[in-house]
């Protein structure tokens, strides 16, 4: 029974609540919406960890497993909502404003159909799940129905994700076609030794096209900046953190440990996948550095991130697997906050250029040290987190004798310290703008915020719980292994 | 007694500094004291390693972790010491020389007490990956401080120097990654101790050598600012405010140095000897193309950036003599290198401050309307040029005896490096310190150092000087065993 009590159960429970309550609740009670939305976020993230780990409902195990994996990122995408639920809270919603109970139930939503992701075994079940989470991104990009950019973003979102989920069908068509299942252990079963077949590779070729979207690889990611600067700031939150590693951990689960995991498949695949890579880090380097859009920053910085992830998953090897895992949270903890610090500051700039974060180094020096902190990490300096990510991939291509991916992406790192300097520069070195309003910070973020980069800081001198959530999730299935029999 | 916390002590010292000043403790008196009271660790320490020879702290007897095996050790041997001493003196002076009232005061000693910290710690470090995090702990420190309090062309300074010198970091950790992944897999480590005890009994192939030799010469190369990787250093400490090039020149740019005398050459001797004729170009380059580009500089800001990266040819002599005294001899050019760099930075920013200018052309007359200034000035200007009873000069000695039997040539080079040097330094203290008295001197109304709250880091340096230059032993007894150690079979 307490196999129900699972978070994503919980997510879409408390996403109808939130929306029952605003339909039922006298309105004085609608006005804590906002703040309900971030204690039940942090409520279930609290349970996610705490029952981490446990079986899931029997009925579910056709479709869904619980393994290494879902232990690590199930709390990883509820981490996610936390901080989308935050930036919700802080964001002016305008003429929207009397719909701000749906606006905060969308991510729950969706937060459930990753969960659910996490755990899917059967590619039937990654189709529901991630359309579960794109039509609520949908409604979440284009929330601002009066606003052409917000619409343009919806738009875009939907002509995009739309394209790539009509990939992913059809190479899931394809691969039912060559191997009559969607299961992944049949799958693997049933092609492990033999040469792949053409509508094999067909197959596999189109899932890596609908992922490719997702995690807004080259050449799949001319949508990513256009969308993040034109939706809602949560979205691009949701966007930028969750979405994206939805995506790796589709690419972990089809490409590195399930379905796909074939020697034929990464003898061709292998060459594809670091090509994809080394495309990647370079365009979304060289594509940040005229950057002052501090949205748009972040979007090629994030491409660039996915390159870098592609490169260590490209050698398709167990160390591979584990860099992208750990990459991940490092990805998450420095992207995550400044997330929340651009909000604030589209919230009184109403716009998220950097010259508004000029002379912030003087009016909010506990702000600017921890987003510098955060920058840094992204960066990859030591001895911050993002530094160990970085090292690890390199280490990864070390080791696989990858030489090309391993140069192109040592350059990057030199050219991508050129753009996250930019802010950093900004905040201590420019002289202060006559216009700034005096406007501070709430207290509480800027101790989230000076947190945030510590934990970057520490976590970098001593990666010790990287790693266990890394050999966590590379451990073998927490439940008996999937189900063989025909 | 057990006194391996002491390590800690000496990065955790500065670091509560920084804390203190960022909470809003008086900026310039608790760096000043900050950097005081770690020198009462360094002597505890010294004494120890002077004693038994090495101290370590934190290494634990675990087995090697798996998926990223980093351990926070710090060690401390003879090697190490002269460098973390020089470190711990030229962070006290540089803090010593920056006067009251500077603009944005707080900001400006936390990035002082960070870069020196980050020296400190790389020295301080037994695992890579520490020893390379630390290094770069100074990086953006530096980028600051020469953007928000720099001069001239700093913007431009500012990010060549980052960006240069993340490149060099890049090529380093490659090689580094590369080094460790050269290790079979049961063997594998982060501990240089552990990594090279291992090598020395199993070298690796001549080929791997090679390889990974030309990437450590590139990357430790770019930090100490080799010809062609050099055109970061000479502007960027020539923008730089006077503490912050003191630091730069006198002790980060020695990490490089170190890092080849600790890691690449004994671990891939073969790898040296066989790119030892590039290597020989090059550190001909920096001595002769860079001593001519000295001799062309009218600002002395900029001479002495020159001066400063064209030395740096003659430690690499000493590193490719492959023989202990040219290796001891280089280690005592380091340190006199980074005393000497230092007073003559603070020199420079003192003669700006209150002359208003560093052009050479402009100035005159120092020796008489200030000696104190005056002295120091030319006490630099001969260290630099390796007058006998200063630093310099015991080390450059040793230097040429050591390589004379190997390389005759690049000695006779190195020696006209010598020449040049001195024609510069000389003109450029005979234009700033005699004749008669400039019209921009007279207008800027300079004043002498007044009484010993001005004067003492300069003391201090100069004395640190004459000590290692005089009993050079100071520096040569401690580094002696672990150099035994490294190079002899």
């Amino acid at each position: 029974m307490t196999a129900w009590f699972c978070p994503e159960v919980l997510l879409v429970l408390s996403g109808v609540g939130l929306i029952l309550l605003d339909a039922l609740a006298p309105h004085g009670l609608r006005k804590g919406v906002s703040f309900l939305a971030l204690v039940l976020s942090i409520s279930v993230l609290g349970w996610t960890i705490w029952s981490s780990g446990q079986p899931l409902p029997d009925s579910w195990k056709n479709l869904f497993l619980a393994d290494g994996i879902t232990v690590v990122f199930k709390p990883f995408f509820v981490l996610c909502l936390v901080g989308v639920s935050l930036v919700s809270m802080r964001y002016k919603l305008g003429t929207e404003e009397s719909v701000r109970a749906e606006f905060m139930a969308l991510p729950f939503f969706a937060t459930a159909g990753l969960c659910l992701l996490a755990g899917a075994r059967d590619f039937l079940a990654i189709f529901v799940a991630l359309e579960l989470v794109s039509i609520s991104l949908y409604l979440l990009a284009a929330f601002h129905r009066t606003k052409p950019a917000s619409l343009e973003a919806g738009m875009k979102l939907l002509v995009m994700g739309g394209l790539s989920t009509g990939f992913l069908v059809m190479g899931i068509a394809w691969l039912y076609a060559s191997s009559g299942t969607t299961e992944f252990s049949r799958i693997l079963l049933q092609q492990a030794g033999k040469p792949a077949s053409p509508a094999l590779l067909l197959a596999a070729g189109l899932i890596l096209t609908g992922l490719g979207f997702k995690v807004a690889a080259v050449p799949f990611h001319a949508w990513a900046p256009d969308v993040y600067e034109g939706a809602p700031m949560p979205t691009t939150t949701f966007l930028a953190v969750a979405s994206k590693a939805a995506g790796f951990v589709l690419l972990i689960r089809i490409f590195g440990l399930g379905a796909l995991a074939l020697e034929s498949v990464a003898e061709v695949f292998r060459p594809i996948l670091l090509t994809m890579g080394i495309a990647t880090v370079t365009l979304g380097t060289l594509a940040a550095l005229p950057q002052r859009n501090l949205k748009r920053l972040l979007a090629y910085s994030g491409i660039a991130h996915a390159g870098y992830m592609l490169l260590a998953l490209g050698t398709l090897g167990e160390a591979g697997m584990g860099t992208v895992v750990g990459y991940l949270w490092a990805y998450l903890l420095a992207t995550l906050p400044v997330l929340i610090f651009l909000n604030e500051v589209e919230r009184i700039h109403q716009s998220s250029d950097v010259r508004h974060l000029e002379g912030l180094g003087r009016r909010d020096p506990g702000v600017a040290l921890g987003v510098t902190l955060c920058f840094l990490s992204m960066a990859g300096l030591p001895p911050l987190l993002g530094f160990s990510a970085k090292l690890s991939v390199l280490t990864t291509l070390w080791s696989a004798g990858e030489i090309p991916g391993l140069i192109v992406g040592s350059i990057m790192a030199v050219i991508g310290l050129g753009f996250y300097l930019v802010p950093i520069r900004a905040m201590y070195w420019e002289r202060e703008a006559d216009v700034i309003p005096a406007v501070r910070f709430p207290s509480f973020l800027v101790w989230v915020l000076l947190l945030a980069g510590f934990l970057n800081l520490i976590l970098g001198l001593q990666p010790t719980p990287i790693i266990r959530l890394v050999e966590r999730s590379l451990a073998p299935s927490l439940v008996a292994s999937p189900k063989l029999n025909p | 007694m057990n006194m391996t916390w002491l390590l800690p002590a000496l990065l955790v010292i500065p670091l509560i500094g920084t804390g203190l000043i960022a909470l809003g403790a008086p900026a310039r008196k608790t760096a000043l004291f900050v950097s005081l009271l770690n020198l009462v660790p360094g002597f505890l320490l010294s004494g120890v390693v002077l004693r038994t020879g090495e101290i370590l702290f934190g290494l634990q007897p675990t087995q090697v972790r798996e998926v990223f095996p980093v351990q926070f050790t710090l060690g401390l041997d003879g090697l190490s010491l002269p460098m973390v001493w020089l470190t711990l003196a030229v962070t006290l002076a540089a803090m010593g020389v920056t006067r009251e009232g500077i603009k944005r005061e707080k900001e400006y000693f936390i990035c002082l007490l960070l870069v020196g910290l980050g020296g400190l710690g790389a020295f301080l470090s037994v695992d890579l990956f520490y020893f390379f995090s630390f290094h770069e702990v100074a990086l953006i420190p530096s980028f600051l401080l020469i953007g928000i309090w720099g001069q001239g062309d700093r913007t431009g300074a500012a990010w060549r120097m980052t960006l240069y010198l993340m490149f060099g970091s890049l090529v380093l950790l490659v090689g580094l990654i590369g080094l460790v992944m050269a290790v079979p897999e049961m063997a594998r480590t982060l501990d240089w101790r552990v990594l090279t005890g291992y090598l020395k009994t199993n070298p690796l192939a001549p080929g791997t050598q090679t390889a990974l030799a030309a990437l450590l010469l590139v990357g430790f190369g770019t930090l100490i600012s080799l010809f062609p990787f050099h055109s970061w250093a000479p502007g960027g400490y020539a923008s730089a405010p006077a503490p912050a090039a003191m630091l730069h020149a006198g002790v980060l740019k020695k990490f490089g140095l170190y890092g080849l005398i600790r890691l690449a050459l004994p671990l891939t001797p073969l790898g040296w000897k066989e790119i030892g004729w590039l290597i020989g170009l090059m550190l001909a380059a920096n001595l002769l193309y860079l001593g001519l580009a000295a001799l062309q500089q009218r600002d002395f800001r900029w001479l002495l950036g020159f001066s400063s990266v064209m030395h740096m040819g003659t430690v690499f002599l000493g590193l490719i003599g492959g023989t202990l005294l040219g290796l001891s001899g280089a280690v005592v050019l380091m340190v006199g290198h980074g005393l000497s760099a230092a007073l003559g930075f603070a020199m420079a920013g003192e003669i700006g401050q209150r002359a208003g200018t560093t052009w050479m052309q402009d100035l005159g007359g120092l020796g008489k309307k200030a000696p104190k200034l005056w002295f120091y000035l030319t006490v630099a200007a001969m260290a630099s040029i390796g007058l006998p009873g200063l630093a310099n000069f015991a080390g450059e000695i040793l230097i040429f005896f050591g390589s004379w039997s190997a390389h005759p040539l690049w000695v006779a080079v190195a020696a006209w490096g010598v020449v040049l040097s001195s024609i510069a330094m000389l003109r450029a203290v005979r234009s700033m310190a005699f004749g008669p008295t400039s019209k921009t001197v007279d207008a800027s109304g300079l004043t002498d150092f007044k009484g010993f709250s001005e004067t003492w880091p300069y003391a201090f340096l100069t004395f640190l000087l004459l000590v290692v230059g005089i009993v050079p032993g100071v520096v040569l007894g401690p580094i002696r065993p672990v150099l035994e150690r490294l190079f002899l079979p």
